[in-house]
């Protein structure tokens, strides 16, 4: 049965190895985070849930629980984010990380992008996995709303793909710009709604809203799988629209700037 | 593939980088230099090269250094665009080898081999098949799970040259690939991978210093000279020229 699954994916695979090829870069980098560390691919389940208990602490502390289970609250907005920041990390540094196969070998040079997009994408299952399985050791429920979720990881992944060509393709030119995402992922962490009420942020500043392509996102996300709510169809076309857009002119910059870059690394 | 089964294709082939060198002295100093573009330096890597290789073909690239030879492997394989009013292009699978890179050092020779295959399009089921033959051919049976920053420099140009063979690259460019690694039974060996390229309708574009090999076994030879094309053809009448301009700027130099 599974083998026979296996030999029809096959065949609707094009003659060319591509998806092959996109999860083996993805694994491969995926092995090179953990593989050198003593405790290894545990990190990938330890690092983010003792980020989420140290953020719950603190914030509790500060916030003083005016948001019902503010546990979770913390974690699906910081899933999201921890997506959202290593991949356009990892993605900034695309072009130098893999130089030694872009340089060398023809193929088609978008895959190392689209891996390092997939490789975060295995963390962040397993922290969704890990928040799902809480909430029903804690007995919130699950509702069939969470179909939708999907959406929202597509959306997150144009969204960090098309950053991800744009800053890799500036980190040629200007290496500052490494110190400066990090300045700007900085800001974007206090301005999206990941510890705060959604309202204590958008009442004051409106605009941030639809100004920062995340926050959609966190909030919409949030909303089905931890309240079981129907996402602002709205806002999710207004996301993808800007994604979308972000992808577009991070595929153009590729294009264009691709042969100048690869002079200059 | 083009109906004359030219493989790679050079028309008025030029390149010029444009470089900053590094401005010593005060911030004001640095930031006019950035300002008034004063420290540009334009250099003319290759200038208007004309060349077709045609499939099989063992094309043998020789000058001396700095003459433009790498920046031409990489107009070949497109990863540089030539300047305006030049035109480059490649038809079929390829893979560049140089000293040096190519590999990841953080990752095994397996991981290595299966990650380059799988870049250049073998699926993984024929790297299940080949893999052996791989490491047998790079004699590195004991080093499977060795990472690749242990490796040496010899070992890693034969792992490099076992993927690209075992690959089935329709090309394969060669950038000082042999510059002073491998022993002589390695050299024997690839000496035969040479002979059995022409068998199997390999293309090979090889810049050496390495007389020897260009004599065997190239078919044409092209001499670079300061970015420009001297002359291509036979090896022997390419190698006379090229140990003649040699001399001429050996005594240039002696005379300055």
């Amino acid at each position: 049965m599974a083998q026979g699954l296996a030999a029809r994916i096959y065949t609707i695979i094009p003659e060319n190895n591509r998806i092959e090829r996109i999860w083996l870069l993805a694994k491969t980098d995926f092995n090179i985070q953990y593989s050198s560390n003593a405790l290894g691919v545990i990190w990938a389940f330890v690092y983010p849930l003792m980020r989420i208990l140290i953020y719950y602490v603190v914030f509790s502390f500060v916030f003083a629980k005016d948001i019902p289970n503010y546990g979770f609250y913390i974690f699906s907005g910081i899933m999201i984010w921890m997506y959202f920041q290593e991949s356009t990390k990892g993605g900034l540094k695309v072009m130098r990380s893999k130089r030694y196969l872009l340089e060398n070998i023809r193929f088609n040079k978008l895959d190392v992008y689209y891996a390092s997009i997939l490789t975060n994408l295995i963390g962040f299952l397993v922290n969704i996995s890990v928040f799902l399985a809480m909430m029903i050791i804690t007995g919130l429920p699950i509702t069939w709303k969470l179909i939708y979720y999907p959406i929202f990881i597509i959306n997150l992944m144009m969204l960090c793909l098309g950053l991800s060509l744009i800053l890799s393709t500036i980190n040629v030119y200007l290496k500052d710009i490494s110190q400066l995402w990090e300045l700007v992922l900085l800001l974007m962490f206090w301005i999206n709604p990941i510890f705060f009420a959604k309202q204590k942020i958008f009442n004051m500043f409106p605009a941030l809203l639809y100004a920062n392509p995340l926050a959609g996102i966190i909030i919409n996300s949030r909303d089905v799988i931890m309240y079981g709510k129907d996402p602002d169809w709205f806002l999710v076309g207004y996301n993808y629209v800007l994604a979308g857009s972000i992808l577009a002119i991070g595929v153009w910059s590729f294009n264009k700037f691709f042969h100048k870059a690869i002079e200059k690394i | 593939m083009s109906e004359d089964n030219v493989v790679i294709r050079l028309e008025n082939v030029s390149k010029t980088f444009t470089i900053r060198d590094k401005v010593s002295g005060n911030l004001l100093k640095k930031s006019w230099a950035f300002a008034s573009g004063g420290n540009k330096r334009r250099i003319e890597a290759v200038k208007n090269i004309n060349l077709e290789v045609k499939k099989g073909e063992f094309l043998g690239i020789v000058g001396a250094n700095g003459c433009g030879k790498s920046t031409l492997i990489h107009l070949m394989t497109g990863v540089y665009k030539p300047d305006k009013g030049g035109t480059a292009s490649i038809d079929g699978t390829y893979i560049r080898l140089s000293l040096g890179l190519g590999f990841n050092g953080q990752l095994t020779a397996r991981e290595n081999i299966y990650l380059n295959g799988s870049v250049m399009g073998v699926k993984i089921s024929e790297l299940n098949k080949n893999f052996r033959k791989i490491i047998e051919f790079a004699e590195l049976q004991k080093f499977v799970n060795t990472k690749l920053k242990y490796f040496s420099r010899g070992m890693r140009a034969r792992l490099a040259f076992a993927v690209a063979v075992h690959a089935e690259a329709d090309i394969i460019l060669m950038d000082e690939f042999f510059g002073g690694v491998g022993d002589e039974r390695f050299k024997a060996r690839s000496d035969e991978i040479f002979q059995k390229a022409f068998v199997n309708g390999r293309t090979i574009v090889h810049v050496s210093h390495n007389m020897r090999t260009i004599k065997q076994y190239a078919d044409r030879v092209v001499l670079l000279h300061e970015g420009e094309c001297r002359g291509i053809g036979s090896p022997d009448e390419i190698l006379d020229l090229y140990r003649e301009t040699i001399k001429v700027r050996r005594l240039s130099m002696r005379e300055e």
